[in-house]
């Protein structure tokens, strides 16, 4: 038993460098905001109860528009990533060796950081934009206020296409990943017994991919539901992202309402670990056999 | 349907891998391709089934193919779809020809019968065995009646005392369906054992291509003959030690007749002109080394009383 212990204690010493800054920051992170949640350890006194904040957040229409907004935006932007970079990715797989060793520029939105991909759709798409200017030169509006408001229609349009031109080289990759190692007999076999190429892909190649399909999905989702980058450049005050309603909160009011914006960090925190637990649970019962190999 | 290879090259970088072969499949017949590894054996297969594009020449089958009767082969390691159970594999090929889902159940469930994989039916091909991952491979195959199917090293991934009684199956189940086979291997006895007609790839080229006995025992060149086993060369002037007629001698590979270890019959005779130096037990047969003047003869008897040192006769027994 001893050397069991003393196995343990190794093991963690040689993690500890890695354990250090996830327990101080992680973890110190996330108790210091539920703590402020609750009113303790806040820069003013809190004279209320604990889950007043809480309460305030959860009793405000606003709250709730823009979460099922952030929603919204968050699920639309990783469903697309992931459908378009499994698509594109089994394109490029598909492609003569020298022409997909080509398409490897792919990979150059993953270089650049979100707020720059949130200003590649700013000037493609606003009204005074690149393709606003291209419709005006080809004469097919004649005034600004003509082009179609992408950015900022009401519906996170600007977001959405952010986020997916951002998110659908990250699915590519980790598509790609599994593709590079995928039996390309399986499609042959498929074919020769008579299958076309969508029965081809949704029933022998899409199953191989899932792995990565919900990887990639749950890391999307997740990353655009809570991220304040590209909202900050491209959302609407109305309903807003929660991001930007936490940034409000936190920086643009009284101190005194700091619990809030942090009561909103810890639902969000909250809601993340609840999806994760539902969608591996979903996905291993719908796929339990496919993961039994 | 049969299918004619008609002058087939293929190669790669400047290499040749396939030279000029040519052979054809009647009809319900069953075809083996034998060669060592990497002769290009696969290759030819592939061709065949339009996976890979000759150099020259062309595969000419009697009907057109078409996706109601396919070309289809069955890899080496099987490609069973692994995330579908045995009844959703073998139905597959009915499901993408949009058979009604009772049909496609009848029909599935008579191939697993026909190929005693009922009990497997909701199994997965990781919890299959080899042999049951290739039942399940050609009965996907064959549900779809096929114009031609294509083995690729049939017995590469089953155990040794399963090679024979898998060449016996499909060669039972080929018969049933009468499709034409062309079978690829390097398993020779299970070649012999199946096959209608054998070919013999050797450097890139079709050496011979004629029914397994022929192939056998009248191998086309010296090289042949090797590779289908051991083979002793027996020279015109010990004809009469081992009472070969000289008329009804095959002398086509120059002054020496070929007899095979199992083709010569040992006797007891302390006149003989052999002895026997070196005698190696191999199962169900012995293996005799047997030394005339300065050459050495290789002989299977199913006899183990000889002893080494022993002097013997020796006869070709006529094929």
């Amino acid at each position: 038993m001893s050397w069991i212990n003393k196995g343990t204690t190794g093991l963690i010493l040689k993690l500890s460098p890695l354990m250090l800054p996830y327990l101080v920051l992680f973890c110190g992170g996330v108790f210091l905001t539920v703590c402020q949640s609750a009113g303790i350890f806040t820069p003013l006194p809190h004279a209320g109860r604990a889950l007043d904040a809480y309460g305030l957040i959860l009793s405000d229409p606003s709250f709730f528009a823009s979460f099922g907004f952030s929603l919204g935006v968050a699920l639309i932007s990783a469903a697309g990533s992931v459908i378009a970079g499994t698509f594109l990715a089994y394109r490029v797989w598909q492609l003569p060796a020298k022409l997909a060793n080509a398409a490897l520029v792919y990979k150059i939105p993953l270089i650049l950081p979100h707020i720059s991909v949130a200003f590649v759709v700013l000037i493609f798409w606003s009204q005074s934009g690149i393709l606003a200017s291209l419709a005006h030169q080809l004469g097919l509006i004649q005034a600004m206020h003509q082009f179609p408001n992408v950015l900022y229609s009401g519906w996170g349009l600007g977001m959405i296409l952010a986020y997916t031109l951002k998110g659908t080289p990250f699915a590519m990759l980790l598509v790609m990943a599994l593709l590079v190692r995928f039996d390309v007999r399986q499609i042959q076999t498929a074919a020769m017994l008579g299958a076309s190429g969508l029965r081809i892909f949704f029933t022998i190649v899409m199953p191989r991919l899932a792995p990565a399909l919900h990887s990639s999905f749950i890391i999307l989702f997740l990353y655009s539901f809570g991220a304040f980058d590209i909202p900050f450049v491209l959302s609407e005050s109305r309903p807003g992202m929660l991001s930007i309603h936490v940034y409000n909160l936190y920086f643009k009011h009284d101190l005194a309402r700091r619990p809030e914006a942090m009561a909103i960090l810890t639902i969000m925190f909250c809601f993340a670990v609840i999806f994760i637990i539902a969608y591996t649970k979903i996905v291993t019962r719908l796929e339990n056999t496919v993961r039994k190999l | 349907m049969d299918l004619e290879v008609c002058r087939v090259s293929k190669g790669y970088k400047n290499k040749a891998v396939l030279a000029d072969i040519s052979f054809d499949v009647g009809p319900r017949e069953l075809v083996s391709i034998v060669g060592p590894s990497g002769v290009g054996k696969t290759t030819l297969l592939k061709i065949i089934a339009g996976l890979e594009t000759p150099d020259k020449g062309q595969v000419m089958f009697s009907c057109p193919l078409n996706r109601k009767h396919p070309v289809i082969i069955v890899f080496q390691d099987y490609v069973l779809f692994p995330s579908m159970t045995v009844k959703d594999n073998v139905g597959f090929g009915l499901k993408a020809r949009h058979l009604k889902k009772k049909q496609i159940i009848e029909q599935v469930n008579q191939m697993l019968a026909y190929f005693q994989l009922t009990g497997q039916a909701d199994q997965y091909p990781a919890q299959l065995s080899a042999g049951q991952k290739q039942r399940v491979a050609i009965a996907r195959a064959m549900i779809v009646n096929p114009a031609v199917l294509l083995l690729d090293e049939p017995f590469a991934n089953l155990d040794r005392n399963l090679k024979m009684e898998t060449a016996r199956f499909i060669r039972t189940t080929q018969q049933a369906f009468g499709i034409p086979t062309v079978s690829v291997t390097h398993d020779l006895e299970e070649a012999f054992a199946m096959s209608d007609r054998i070919g013999v790839l050797l450097d890139t080229r079709l050496q011979q291509f004629d029914t397994p006995r022929k192939v056998y025992f009248n191998s086309a060149s010296r090289a042949v003959a090797r590779f289908l086993g051991p083979v002793n060369q027996i020279p015109k002037k010990w004809f009469s030690l081992f009472k070969i007629n000289p008329g009804q001698a095959d002398l086509t590979a120059g002054e020496t007749v070929p007899a095979r270890p199992e083709n010569l019959i040992l006797t007891d005779n302390p006149n003989g002109p052999g002895r026997i130096t070196q005698k190696t037990f191999a199962g169900h047969y012995t293996v005799y080394t047997v030394t005339i003047e300065n050459r050495t003869c290789t002989v299977y008897s199913q006899d183990d009383r000889f002893f080494t040192g022993q002097q013997v006769a020796l006869t070709l027994k006529p094929y």
